[in-house]
């Protein structure tokens, strides 16, 4: 067990002399970028494509309604090869550059869904009753309707990025060294399987775990509002 | 005041008002009475278009409210509506709750609409629950502060829509106290209701609709104790035990 370990994580596994821990580390880093700026993206798209999906105009709502089921009927794996292959091919963007913009993409349907069921899920007659006072759609929006959708939005949005974390395992498709690749790596090299993998699944266990961690935290404040 | 000419509303192929026309005067106390599934409540919702009339005109100070164009907003400040479910908003305190929309439309600084909220809540006897939530009130007391939350706007006109539906029995009164309170004060009113007393008490007029017209209306004791239409004496024979 201790000389798996040794083999697998502190000791070089080639004779580039790399060093698995080491690999691990930078995956962990590339995995962390791409999830927080796919979040950032993610949001922004979410939020953009929410507004579309909600107007009036059939040429805002079509393309929001198109892309929401693309993205949704297609694996993110198939998505993110796409991308890189054939979408960015010609312009020579690197791969974690594209990873962040292929998971953006797809974490920006799924938050555009949350939103709108958030919203959804506020009782018609506060729309009712805060348009029969005479306020505004927007107004009402603002003043009564976001304010108690964001209470539905959060939980969920929470879980959207862990699962965005999680799917940024399909990075090595593209040839990108995330977390889940820099384990594949040791063990291709080292032919042990138990410790790269299981110190990746740790890992990825261990950040969900801080995240929840950090959303119930900030959920129970928002509770005591209440 | 108001003025309704053949007003018709369909959900689909659910012809739901077929053809009602009628005029509610300046200070009149009209209930509205009838079986469920009789259009009333639609009849009532019509009236500051929460529903959109599928045919028929709708005026109001001479202005019609259907007409192309028609500034929704601000003929929806001068009428007020009281729910039934009550639809506070639960994310704010009862004074905030009837400050919201005289604030956000200018009508009234945040000052003055705190102090007009506090005598609003006075008239509705609920002075101490300024700062509470809404999920802290029973029943009637949200209905008595969405009462004030309407009031705040300084209606001209005030629609109940089933007010006291969804109250436990011992509430009831207190609701229906306000409203009567209201009505002595000249307040022009249409109440969709199943309290056949309140409605013999303070209407100056009580209309039976059935399925999607007007079946009959007259004054109340008229109404109550010798009604003309078959359909009117057989709802009634039903409800007046």
């Amino acid at each position: 067990m201790i000389d798996a370990i040794n083999t697998s994580l502190f000791t070089p596994i080639g004779e580039d002399g790399l060093i698995g821990i080491y690999l691990i580390l930078n995956g962990l880093k590339v995995t962390l970028i791409v999830t927080f700026f796919a979040m950032i993206i993610g949001s922004i798209l979410g939020v953009a494509t929410t507004l579309m999906k909600m107007s009036s105009k059939w040429y805002l709502r079509w393309p929001a309604n198109f892309y929401v089921s693309v993205i949704r009927g297609t694996p993110v794996v198939v998505q993110l090869v796409i991308l890189y292959f054939i979408v960015l091919a010609a312009l020579d963007v690197d791969k974690i550059t594209a990873a962040v913009i292929a998971f953006g993409l797809n974490s920006g349907a799924y938050i555009s869904e949350i939103i709108r069921a958030g919203i959804q899920a506020v009782d018609k007659g506060q729309m009712e009753a805060a348009r029969s006072l005479g306020l505004s759609q927007a107004a009402t929006m603002k003043e009564v309707i976001l304010p108690q959708a964001i209470k539905n939005i959060l939980p969920s949005l929470g879980n959207e990025f862990i699962v965005l974390l999680k799917e940024t395992a399909v990075i090595g498709f593209i040839g990108g060294v995330d977390l889940m690749r820099a384990g594949e790596i040791i063990r291709s090299r080292t032919f042990e399987d138990s410790v790269p993998l299981f110190t990746c699944a740790l890992i990825y266990l261990l950040l969900t775990y801080i995240f929840t961690f950090m959303l119930s935290k900030f959920e129970t404040r928002l509770k005591q509002s209440d | 005041m108001i003025k309704i000419n053949d007003l018709h509303k369909s959900f689909g192929d659910n012809q739901v008002l077929k053809g009602i026309s009628e005029q509610i005067n300046h200070g009149e106390v009209v209930s509205v009475i009838g079986p469920s599934g009789s259009g009333k409540s639609t009849f009532l919702r019509c009236i500051n278009l929460l529903e959109q009339p599928t045919q028929g005109e709708i005026i109001i100070d001479g202005q019609s409210i259907t007409a192309a164009g028609a500034c929704v907003d601000n003929l929806r400040q001068k009428v007020g509506m009281v729910f039934q479910n009550f639809n506070l908003f639960p994310h704010k305190t009862v004074k905030q709750n009837i400050t919201l929309a005289p604030v956000k439309l200018k009508l009234m600084t945040q000052a003055q609409a705190d102090i007009e909220a506090m005598a609003l809540l006075e008239q509705v006897g609920l002075k101490e629950k300024a700062d509470a939530y809404p999920s802290s009130l029973s029943g009637g007391q949200k209905q008595r502060v969405a009462i004030a939350r309407a009031l705040a706007m300084k209606p001209e006109l005030m629609l109940f829509d089933e007010p006291t539906s969804a109250l436990d029995p011992e509430m009831v009164g207190d609701v229906l106290d306000v409203m009567k309170s209201l009505a002595q004060k000249g307040m022009t009113m249409v109440i969709v209701t199943h309290e056949m007393g309140f409605a013999r008490d303070v209407s100056d007029r009580v209309i039976f609709m059935d399925g999607g017209v007007i079946v009959e209306q007259n004054e109340p004791e008229a109404l109550f104790s010798n009604p003309q239409e078959a359909r009117t004496q057989a709802f009634l024979s039903k409800v007046l035990r």
